[in-house]
């Protein structure tokens, strides 16, 4: 499937030690569980907050996918279409809805990134972080043209 | 009540590794053990009755990573309190001793490490219209369309993308399960969060065979390509793999 020039490897010849952001999921929900009532009592609506990162909206996600899907160029004129689908995909509607809330919550508990995760999170935080921000920034411009029927950035 | 209430619980671990422990813990208090036998729990001192989930997770983390760099621990799960140290004993040390003790030796000089996959949206979608017949014709009749027209149709769309995203998840996830699986003790498979997410396995590999396994991970990269990128960590203390509810030996605390 791949067509493009391979990604060298190098960086999984060993596992890297963890950011917060790597094991978040199995700290919520793994590990012994000595009493759940306590847990929640203790806890209260604080990890409430977290679990939103498990609601996604069906319908948000279907029609986010639909555009992107509609607006994937097959063949010829790639050159136009790849980075209409890219900008879609970062700065969707839906996408920004439901990574907006993510957002909130891990801003909350990672913030204030400690040297370990800088160094841990390279390759994920140097492509998602520009990326992010040059959407929100470039959103207009894909609306010219009739075929921009996907919701444009809600924020 | 507004006296110090509560002991919050990290882990658990063999008496004997109880010695060094981390400085700080949640809230920044003291980090100590509480021994029972051959059983010792990692705690602190919780002030209140209640904890910033949000920004204390940070510290159960840490309080865990450390304590792993030198002996084999029992995560407990995120957010468990015992009211003071007899509670601890009681409740979580005592009831379930031999649990205890028997999953310690199980992951003894075991770590865990975690293999996440994500896709590349662009090239999925594409594979995706290039092999389905309804989404590709589906998506010609919706391009023709005006926009306020084709809502009903673009969710149907997004749905059988949604679906064909499913298929390919759980083909992706049994083929790096196979590729992995046999250099590990134990595998587990958990959700794979976010639209983009392939999948997310965690597994249990002793300690001098981790070179092994990170082999077999760099082939599962060159096998999956571009198309799905890999996320390698570890060593981690083995959350996934001590998953089990035990007795309290007792009604709950309030």
């Amino acid at each position: 499937m791949a067509v493009a020039a391979p990604t060298p490897r190098g960086y999984l010849e060993r596992p890297k030690p963890s950011g917060l952001a790597d094991v978040i999921d199995v700290i919520l929900d793994k590990g012994l569980v000595i009493d759940a009532f306590v847990r929640v009592s203790l806890i209260g609506i604080e990890i409430l907050t977290i679990d939103a990162r498990i609601v996604i909206a069906s319908v948000d996600t279907y029609l986010r996918f639909a555009s992107a899907v509609n607006r994937l160029d097959l063949g010829t004129s790639e050159a136009q279409g790849l980075p209409e689908l890219m900008q879609d995909i970062t700065s969707g509607a839906a996408k920004s809805k439901t990574s907006g809330v993510l957002d909130a919550a891990k801003e909350k508990i990672f913030g204030d990134d400690d040297d370990q995760d800088e160094s841990d999170d390279d390759e994920e935080k140097q492509q998602s972080r520009p990326r992010r921000r040059s959407s929100s920034s470039s959103s207009g411009s894909s609306s010219s043209g009739s075929r921009s029927r996907s919701r444009k950035s809600s924020s | 009540m507004t006296q110090p209430s509560a002991v919050y619980v990290y882990g658990v671990l063999p008496a004997t590794d109880a010695e060094r422990l981390p400085a700080a813990g949640i809230e920044g208090s003291t980090v100590r053990a509480i021994v029972d036998g051959d059983l010792a729990a990692v705690v602190s001192d919780l002030a209140g009755e209640s904890l910033n989930a949000a920004s204390e997770v940070r510290a159960h983390w840490r309080v865990l990573d450390a304590v792993a760099k030198e002996a084999t621990v029992l995560p407990v799960r995120f957010g468990t309190a015992l009211r003071d140290d007899d509670d601890v004993r009681a409740r979580l040390l005592a009831p379930n001793r031999e649990r205890l003790v028997a999953l310690l030796q199980h992951l003894s000089g075991r770590v865990q490490l975690g293999v996440k996959g994500r896709y590349d949206e662009a090239s999925l979608l594409r594979e995706i219209v290039a092999t389905s017949k309804p989404v590709a014709s589906l998506r010609e009749r919706i391009r023709s369309m005006p926009a306020d027209a084709a809502y009903y149709d673009s969710i149907k769309l997004g749905e059988l993308v949604a679906g064909e995203v499913d298929v390919r998840r759980q083909r992706d996830a049994q083929h790096a399960l196979g590729a992995l699986a046999p250099h590990a003790i134990e595998a587990r498979e958990q959700a794979a969060g976010g639209d983009d997410g392939a999948f997310d396995l965690a597994f249990l590999v002793e300690r001098d065979r981790i070179d092994a396994f990170s082999k077999a991970v760099v082939k599962l990269g060159d096998d999956v390509g571009d198309r799905i990128a890999l996320r390698y960590v570890g060593p981690l203390p083995p959350y996934s793999f001590a998953e089990t509810e035990l007795d309290t030996g007792g009604a709950a605390w309030a």
